[in-house]
């Protein structure tokens, strides 16, 4: 009961804070007659994942610097702490992290970061198409999946939503969202409007029209539809989005990822009630001059450190209710290759940043980098399924409890990363 | 020229000697045919609405009529017959489209991969593989691929898309053959493939062209076997790949040495309480390995999407005796670059006569390599194959699925939901399924018994059916006359809505369903469309509001609305729409005017901003009399109201149909 008041209330609160004149947004008011509102429901929660596209190298960002395996394996892609060899950030003796991520190393040792490494999919394809459709659809041996995990998270969650529940930052819905619960895809937020080139005054009479055309269907799903429309373009209010400013002393990096990271902490502090989010970045696929600790790699690996860590910084107060997840869909080979660079191989590593995760700690079943000891003789082989850490995160931070759900055909144990 | 294209010829003839047995029972006479529109409660306008909104992408102004004086059976005879000329899709298609009459040969080694293209340039030795990628954004790195392309007549995989994304926007808006086009938008979607794998992106033209156009209006079987030896699904489905578990041709000292490895690791694992559940991976790991040349994928798919459906009564033991008839069923290696050509010259050199005497089978680029065939005995829906039959074990299930109860009930159910409504009834659902057994799978014959039934008809009415974005921009387009230019625009504005046609990732496709395409975002983007397309802000799209009405300028806004109303949406009830439009009218008009005017007279002291804050109270009391309204303007104003409706791309006119394609009744099929 006090659960549903202070949604209410929130919600209230969110009108008011964005400028919000009229009565409630109908979304809003469903949720609060709703008997569907579920009693646990704790307002505000949300997960973030980013998808480095491409299959980023674990072993170079988080590198498994005292095996000498490896640094055989790897002579001119090898960086250790040693001030000649790279400066990686040391993380415990034997894993670690890369200069790039100077900006993400602080949340490592203030425990709110954790590395998972030897990540993977039971699925052993080296394709970037199949490995990225198995782990959205969270189905890693079959593609006819209709939904992806993200998506089926959302319609786990038991209670009733805005429009902006699940929201991706891309211009086409990804694979993860695919399915029958709502979700939202959209590269700029400042096209969620009625919109009129050069003619404000013209698209304001237009939209006043489809608003009540809309509310006046007989079609139930685009009578309800269209009301949600315009509740949310309320709600949303372009105007504080275009004069959005960072807190103080934050600067986005001016990439793509920068960019969606923005728009999703816009999303966050508006109380538009967001729950999942989604945001992409690429440029992982390093089969020449990959570089260490400058060149085409590390540049990445900054803007994506960077970006992470802006955004994190941005969130101040908000941060309690954010867990960030990354994910990517094969590691590379542990042998550099003959251009410099290196080749699909099997497991990488994730991030996990959040104030309800126990970080600090790199979670690995990693065993020596020997020859004999790799899959296939070449890979860093999978360790950790990377539904045992989706699963966890989801569990602990969404609340979800259903994983035959989330994750069918899957009857393992999620990774215990987070604070119970 | 390779040598298998020479006995191409030879295995068609026998292909057709085969098939002769299963040769569908055609259609019965269309003459007798009988629409029972009037039970519906439909008058024949209605029902020839009904008809274009179902089997076309809608219906151009006027077509109606035309239906109607032609007969409705002749036209939907004329739709399944397919065969009306295409002077106008030709036309639009005659410049530009190079990529469409190319064989899978010319296209792959034309239109290649960026992969590709970074390989054949090393090769070439124009840039070793190290400086094009570190130079890979640099003007000199630009140039030199620029050069190495236009010398090996080497085009951008990007061109090849668009070509193909084009050419669905022209067909769908222009074809006299709209049933066909309709029908090749929906079977596509069944088999579905996609742009975004790498290795089938090449294939995706010629499959539309080659398998699923031309078999669209002709029977399920045939259109199942094209698409199963088509490049496009062998390579999006993986089944190029799979090989006999027999053939293990990896390295077997070192396969023996990581098996040891790997049962010691998981022994130890076993013991310790703690490290369960990563015995558990490393065995499911372990066993993905034991089947690494079997792929799975593809005899899933086919028995789950393209067939039987989930609940079609399959087991896991059937995708995998499945997987087995079809290992073998791979592509001929076609390509130029890559190991391709290697692999090419290798049979080539034993000759396509041995290779066919060993149980190789060569179609079009189909190929079907007997060495990496599973020869084993199979059981297959509790039909039992005996070892060693080869290519035609794969044919037998092709034919075996085509026939099955449940491929009947789920294609049938699938047709009905597109083309009746969202939740088909039982009495329907049961006489498609009877027609598809009784003419083995004929679509035609599943058609006419569809349009036979009333529930076709009484669906009319209800319109629960929601455009697809897809659906929604071609149809606007051909209400409209509107001339597409750039077909890419629309193609912009179908993602925009939520359908990136031809990039849908799963092999299920789009679903079909209204609550799919209809969400927050996806419909602002409809409204935002229906603005943009009428006023002309989409480059590339033009049309011409003041001709569709032959050039009649209404008489007054009321008039106006009435007009294009019935023209964007003909025969649908319209007084309703139009009673709630017409007091926003009202003030769409003075707006647009007074816009249009500033626009013309930028400098002129006709129009000046407070004008128009001036009358702005004045515009909004819509229940102002006329008289009194314009008694109260001043003279500068009625100067602005007199001007016509149709005038500038912001008209009174224009806005007002963006309005309308944006609501819902232009949602709804």
């Amino acid at each position: 009961m006090t659960n549903r008041r202070a949604f209410m209330k929130s919600g209230a609160m969110a009108l008011f804070a964005t400028g919000f004149a009229g009565g409630l947004p109908s979304f809003l008011a469903r949720a609060a007659d709703s008997h569907k509102l579920s009693v646990n429901y704790k307002k505000g929660k949300i997960l973030v994942c980013l998808f480095q596209r491409g299959a980023m190298d674990g072993l170079m960002t988080v590198a498994p610097y005292a095996d000498m395996q490896f640094k055989a394996a790897r002579p001119n892609l090898y960086m250790s702490p040693a001030v000649t060899e790279g400066k990686l950030f040391d993380l415990d003796g034997r894993f670690g992290l890369h200069p790039a991520l100077d900006q993400l190393f602080p949340y490592f040792t203030e425990k709110r970061m954790a590395i998972v490494h030897g990540v993977g999919s039971p699925n052993n394809t080296r394709s970037h198409f199949d490995a990225q459709d198995y782990m959205e659809s969270g189905t890693p041996f079959n593609k006819g999946t209709a939904s992806g995990w993200l998506n089926r998270a959302v319609g786990l969650m038991g209670h009733d939503a805005t429009p902006f529940r699940a929201v991706s930052m891309t211009s086409a819905m990804p694979r993860s969202f695919y399915g029958d619960n709502e979700s939202l895809s959209i590269s700029n937020l400042q096209d969620f409007a009625i919109q009129m080139r050069g003619n404000p005054m013209a698209a304001n009479l237009a939209a006043k029209s489809f608003e009540e055309l809309y509310d006046q269907t007989s079609n139930g799903l685009l009578n309800r539809a269209g009301k949600e429309s315009f509740d949310a373009i309320k709600m949303l209010n372009v105007n504080t989005i275009k004069n959005y400013k960072p807190a103080e002393g934050i600067v986005y990096p001016a990439s793509p990822l920068g960019n969606s990271l923005k728009q999703i902490a816009i999303l966050i502090k508006m109380n538009v009630g967001l729950e999942v989010a989604f945001a992409e970045s690429g440029g992982w696929d390093t089969h020449f001059n990959q570089g260490t600790a400058n060149g085409a790699f590390a540049r990445n690996l900054k803007d994506f450190g960077d970006c992470i860590a802006a955004f994190w910084k941005d969130l101040g107060a908000y941060q309690d209710d954010v867990t960030l997840m990354t994910m990517t869909e094969f590691g590379r080979t542990v042998h550099q290759n003959g251009t410099g660079g290196t080749d699909h191989g099997r497991a990488s590593c994730l991030f996990v940043l959040g104030n309800d995760v126990q970080g600090g700690t790199v979670y690995n079943n990693i065993q020596s980098l020997a020859k004999d000891a790799l899959e296939d003789g070449r890979d860093l082989p999978v360790t950790t399924d990377f539904r045992s850490v989706f699963s966890a995160v989801a569990n602990t931070h969404l609340k979800i409890n259903n994983n035959n759900v989330l994750f069918p055909t899957w009857n393992g144990t999620p990774l215990k990363l987070m604070k119970a | 020229m390779p040598t298998h294209r020479f006995i191409k010829s030879l295995t068609v003839v026998t292909a057709v000697i085969l098939c002769t047995a299963f040769i569908p029972i055609p259609a019965k006479q269309f003459a007798k045919i009988n629409l029972p529109y009037s039970k519906a409660g439909l008058s024949k306008q209605q029902a020839a609405a009904h008809l274009l909104n179902r089997f076309s992408f809608g219906a151009t102004p006027g077509e109606i009529d035309a239906v109607v004086a032609m007969g409705l059976e002749q036209w939907l005879q004329q739709q399944m017959l397919a065969s009306m000329p295409e002077d106008e899709v030709n036309k639009r298609l005659s410049v530009g489209y190079e990529a469409l009459a190319l064989t899978n040969e010319q296209t792959v080694n034309t239109y290649v991969r960026p992969d590709q293209l970074l390989l054949i340039a090393a090769k070439k030795g124009l840039a070793n593989r190290d400086s094009v990628k570190l130079a890979a954004n640099t003007p000199e790195y630009r140039s030199q691929i620029k050069f190495l392309m236009d010398s090996l007549g080497l085009k951008p995989m990007t061109e090849l898309h668009k070509q193909l994304v084009n050419q669905k926007v022209i067909r769908a808006a222009y074809s006299n053959n709209q049933l066909q086009e309709v029908l090749t938008d929906f079977w596509f979607n069944h088999f579905n493939v996609s742009l975004t794998k790498n290795q089938s992106q090449q294939f995706v033209l010629t499959y539309e062209r080659d398998a699923i156009r031309p078999n669209v209006l002709s029977s399920f079987s045939k259109l199942l076997e094209a698409t199963a030896k088509h490049p496009a699904i062998l390579a999006y489905l993986d089944n190029a790949l799979s090989v006999s578990n027999d053939n293990n041709l990896g390295n077997p000292r070192l396969a023996a040495l990581a098996q040891q490895r790997l049962n010691k690791q998981m022994d130890d694992m076993e013991q310790d309480s703690t490290k369960k559940n990563q015995a558990k991976l490393m065995k499911q790991i372990a066993n993905a390995k034991k089947n690494e040349g079997l792929n799975e994928n593809y005899a899933r798919e086919i028995m789950e999407l393209h067939t039987l459906g989930v609940d079609g009564g399959y087991t896991q033991q059937d995708v995998t005796e499945v997987a087995r008839a079809f290992t073998g069923w791979t592509i001929y290696p076609i390509s130029d670059y890559g190991g391709g050509s290697n692999q090419r010259k290798l049979l080539e050199r034993v000759g396509v006569s041995t290779l066919e005497k060993r149980g190789f089978i060569f179609q079009d680029d189909f190929m079907f390599r007997a060495d990496k065939h599973d020869a084993k005995e199979k059981n297959i829906l509790g039909e039992k194959f005996n070892a060693g039959g080869g290519y035609d074990e794969g044919m037998r299930v092709l034919s075996v699925l085509s026939s099955h109860p449940s491929t009947a009930a789920f294609i049938c159910k699938k047709i009905a939901t597109r083309f009746v409504t969202d939740t088909p009834s039982t009495d329907l659902l049961k006489k498609m399924t009877a027609t598809y057994i009784s003419s083995k799978g004929d679509i035609k014959s599943i058609l006419l018994t569809m349009v036979e039934h009333v529930d076709f008809w009484k669906s009319a009415t209800k319109h629960d059916k929601v455009k697809s974005p897809f659906e929604l921009v071609i149809s606007a387009v051909r209400a409209t006359h509107a001339d597409v230019k750039d077909p890419f625009q629309v193609f912009n504005w179908s993602t925009k809505m939520g359908q990136r046609f031809y990039y849908y990732q799963a092999p299920t496709g789009f679903p079909d369903k209204a609550t799919y395409w209809i969400n927050t975002g996806s419909l602002l983007s409809r409204m935002n469309f229906g603005l943009a397309f009428a006023t002309q802000k989409i480059p590339g799209v033009q049309l011409n509001w003041a001709q569709l009405n032959n050039n009649h300028e209404p008489e007054s806004i009321e008039n106006a609305l009435t007009v294009f109303s019935a023209i964007l949406l003909p025969e649908r009830n319209q007084s309703e729409n139009i009673q709630r439009l017409l007091p926003l009218v009202k003030d769409v008009n003075i707006g647009a005017k007074i816009t249009a005017a500033a626009q013309q007279n930028t400098s002129s002291e006709m129009v000046s901003t407070d004008m128009l804050q001036m009358e702005e109270p004045k515009r909004l009391n819509a229940r102002a009399s006329k008289s009194q309204e314009r008694k109260a303007l001043s003279k500068k104003t009625r100067q602005v109201l007199e001007m016509p409706y149709t005038a500038g791309t912001n008209s009174p006119i224009a806005q007002v149909a963006g309005i309308i394609i944006g609501s819902p009744e232009f949602q709804r099929k």
